[in-house]
């Protein structure tokens, strides 16, 4: 019973964001495999939980279920017709085939670790408390849990994207069900390891780089066995594949006239403020990059509209907690430029815990190392617009981030950067996976075959529907 | 005629592959171990949170017997939850406790010490469903109530209503 249960909830979500992502791109690019497994899965679980959320205000219980599985199914017909999933059309090289193997390996071990642990603890009294309620109560959150202070623990504030993606899995199993709500979390890593592959892929030319890079994410250990990691119940995963994927749309967008991947970067960019509270920082630093973009490589004003659907997103959810009066969380101080002035003298302890945190090896491997070499292979190449997206999409909410510290309110602010830091960098790390392989395949102008070989898709070349696949095999 | 392996290029490729072995190397032993460190154990709706009270109490599927508790008692009434400053077990179990204990309202007390007889001696019994006590004494004033291990102790002060 349970297997169909769950077989019901992913087979919804996948079509759901199969559909959203066929009406986006239309029959103008054609993605690999990989590309449409993760942006259906990012996609579906985005349009899901709204679809909860919205339809919760007019249903409840079965209704509410019923109608959000007609609209995903719909979107799944309307996703199959405009767009029948893409083929391997060539035949993979041995090597290639072993790092499948070894991503395959390892995604098998990210769920098996996934249910060897508990929920971590914000999973549960953060995320999952928010699925179970709303599920308790027909599938919409009580009123009284906004303002109920004695459970303020659990941020009633925090937005939905990933309780609501629980309370549908809930929805299909008949239960609230702390051990199959963990079944969302490895999933979301499938999609990371697929989009870093992918994009590398694009960016290198070459699907072995893309699978390496893929299968190296694996080895950091933030992400794979730390608090907070992929398999830990936490929003900031998840939140970093929805950014890793608008940064990595974006770059590709950079391109002149690549007009698709710009669509599929405000998709993801709309649901990042969806995803955690964090989410508006790295929104508005997707959104600064985008703008650049636009403004550089002189793209349609209409492409401005691309970033509608993520303020429609954060003034409704503003005002809904308004109207239900939401407790606000007292971790912070009001941000002002009194406090500002009264707190910098943090500047200095926070620089310094920031740099223990990126030379933590327990931690990060020598992740942050590499990046840093990376990046300093990045600086020649400023003047191209994508190259100068990805740096600031990787350094600044670094940044805000630790400017935010100079604001916190707990009794030991490092207390409070020794619980979260490591997590918030786990937001932009997989950018650091593309600044790599930038540097890695530096020069492209000195590699023709880029755009030769067959087979090979780079994000110049994505623009038609003749263009050849990337696939993970 | 130009070599295909000049010196940068052969630079740059050891360098690259240095790196990703020294990544390996020093990866390797901290997943294996964090991927080794606990076994496969049977998963249930309440996985977690019994989870959590076995650690803190020691006691097996305390969540389920928590859940009826508490759905025995009047749904109008709140829970009070004392929790012990400091604490962070008290505070974990005070969490948990409020986490299952809905559709009751909840309130968390924090006290300082161990004896919280001053704050019930302030609580309207006809107000409140129960009290929980996390790693706190019970006062020999109020009643014995249901003990969920040690560290765990759930006072109801009404009938169901």
């Amino acid at each position: 019973m349970n297997a169909l249960g769950l077989f019901g909830a992913f087979g919804t979500l996948f079509a759901a964001g199969y559909g959203l992502l066929a009406l986006l791109i239309r029959r103008s690019v054609r993605l690999s495999l990989a590309e449409q497994i993760a942006f259906s899965w990012l996609f579906g679980t985005g349009a899901v939980s709204l679809l909860l959320w919205v339809f919760g205000f007019f249903a409840d219980g079965l209704l509410l279920q019923g109608l959000v599985n007609v609209v995903c199914i719909s979107l799944g017909m309307v996703g199959w017709n405009l767009k029948k999933p893409s083929l391997i059309r060539r035949k993979p090289r041995w090597f290639e085939v072993v790092l499948s193997a070894v991503i395959a390996i390892q995604i098998a071990i990210v769920f098996y670790l996934s249910f060897v642990h508990t929920l971590g603890w914000d999973g549960l009294l953060n995320w999952e408390i928010k699925a179970r309620y709303a599920f308790a109560n027909g599938g919409v959150l009580p009123a009284a849990y906004f303002s109920d202070i004695g459970r303020a623990f659990s941020h009633p504030e925090y937005p939905l994207a990933i309780p609501f993606t629980e309370l549908w899995l809930y929805f299909w199993l008949g239960e609230s069900n702390q051990f199959w709500a963990k079944a969302i979390f490895p999933t979301f890593y499938v999609a990371g390891t697929f989009l870093v592959g992918a994009f590398t892929a694009r960016l290198s030319g070459r699907t072995w780089l893309g699978l390496l890079m893929a299968a190296l994410l694996f080895f950091v250990p933030q992400v794979t066995v730390e608090v907070g990691c992929a398999r830990s119940g936490y929003a900031d995963f998840p939140l970093s594949v929805f950014y890793f994927a608008a940064a990595g749309c974006l770059f590709c967008a950079s391109e002149q006239g690549n007009a698709v991947f710009f669509r599929l970067y405000a998709g993801c960019l709309t649901l990042l403020p969806w995803v955690k509270r964090d989410g508006l920082i790295l929104w508005a630093v997707a959104t600064a990059c985008g703008v650049f973009i636009i403004l550089r490589t002189r793209k349609s004003p209409s492409s401005f509209l691309a970033f509608l659907p993520g303020i429609v997103i954060i003034l409704a959810w503003r005002l809904y907690l308004n109207a239900t009066h939401a407790l606000q969380a007292a971790d912070f101080l009001p941000f002002n430029l009194e406090t500002l002035r009264t707190h910098l003298n943090r500047a200095l302890p926070l620089l310094s815990a920031l740099v223990a945190e990126f030379c933590s090896l327990s931690t990060w491997s020598l992740f942050w190392f590499i990046v840093a070499v990376a990046f300093l292979y990045a600086l020649p190449r400023m003047r191209e617009s994508g190259v100068v997206a990805l740096l600031v999409a990787l350094i600044a909410p670094i940044v805000l981030y630790l400017c935010l510290y100079l604001f916190s309110n707990w009794p030991n602010y490092l207390d409070h950067v020794g619980l979260s830091i490591s997590r918030l960098l786990m937001q932009v790390a997989p950018i650091g996976f593309l600044l790599i392989v930038l540097a890695i395949s530096r020069h492209p102008e000195k590699q023709p075959q880029r755009v030769q070989m067959p087979n090979r898709a780079t994000c110049a070349i994505a623009c038609s529907e003749r263009t050849a696949v990337v696939e993970l095999a | 005629m130009t070599s295909p392996w000049p010196c940068g290029r052969i630079a740059h490729l050891l360098l690259w592959c240095g790196l990703a072995v020294a990544l390996l190397a020093v990866s390797i032993p901290r997943i294996y171990f964090g991927a080794t460190e606990y076994p496969l154990r049977p998963g249930g709706a309440l996985h977690t949170t019994d989870s959590y009270f076995k650690f803190a109490t020691g006691r097996e599927g305390v969540s389920k017997s928590l859940i009826s508790t508490f759905e025995s008692m009047p749904m109008s009434k709140p829970i009070v939850i004392f929790i012990r400053r400091g604490d962070a077990f008290s505070s974990g179990l005070g969490m948990t406790t409020a986490y299952l204990a809905s559709p009751h309202a909840v309130r968390l007390c924090e006290i300082d010490g161990t004896h919280p007889d001053n704050e019930l001696s302030r609580i309207n019994p006809a107000k409140v469903a129960a009290v929980v006590l996390c790693r706190l004494n019970r006062p020999a004033w109020l009643p014995a109530g249901k003990v969920f291990g040690p560290g765990l102790e759930i006072v109801s002060l009404g009938e169901k209503g």
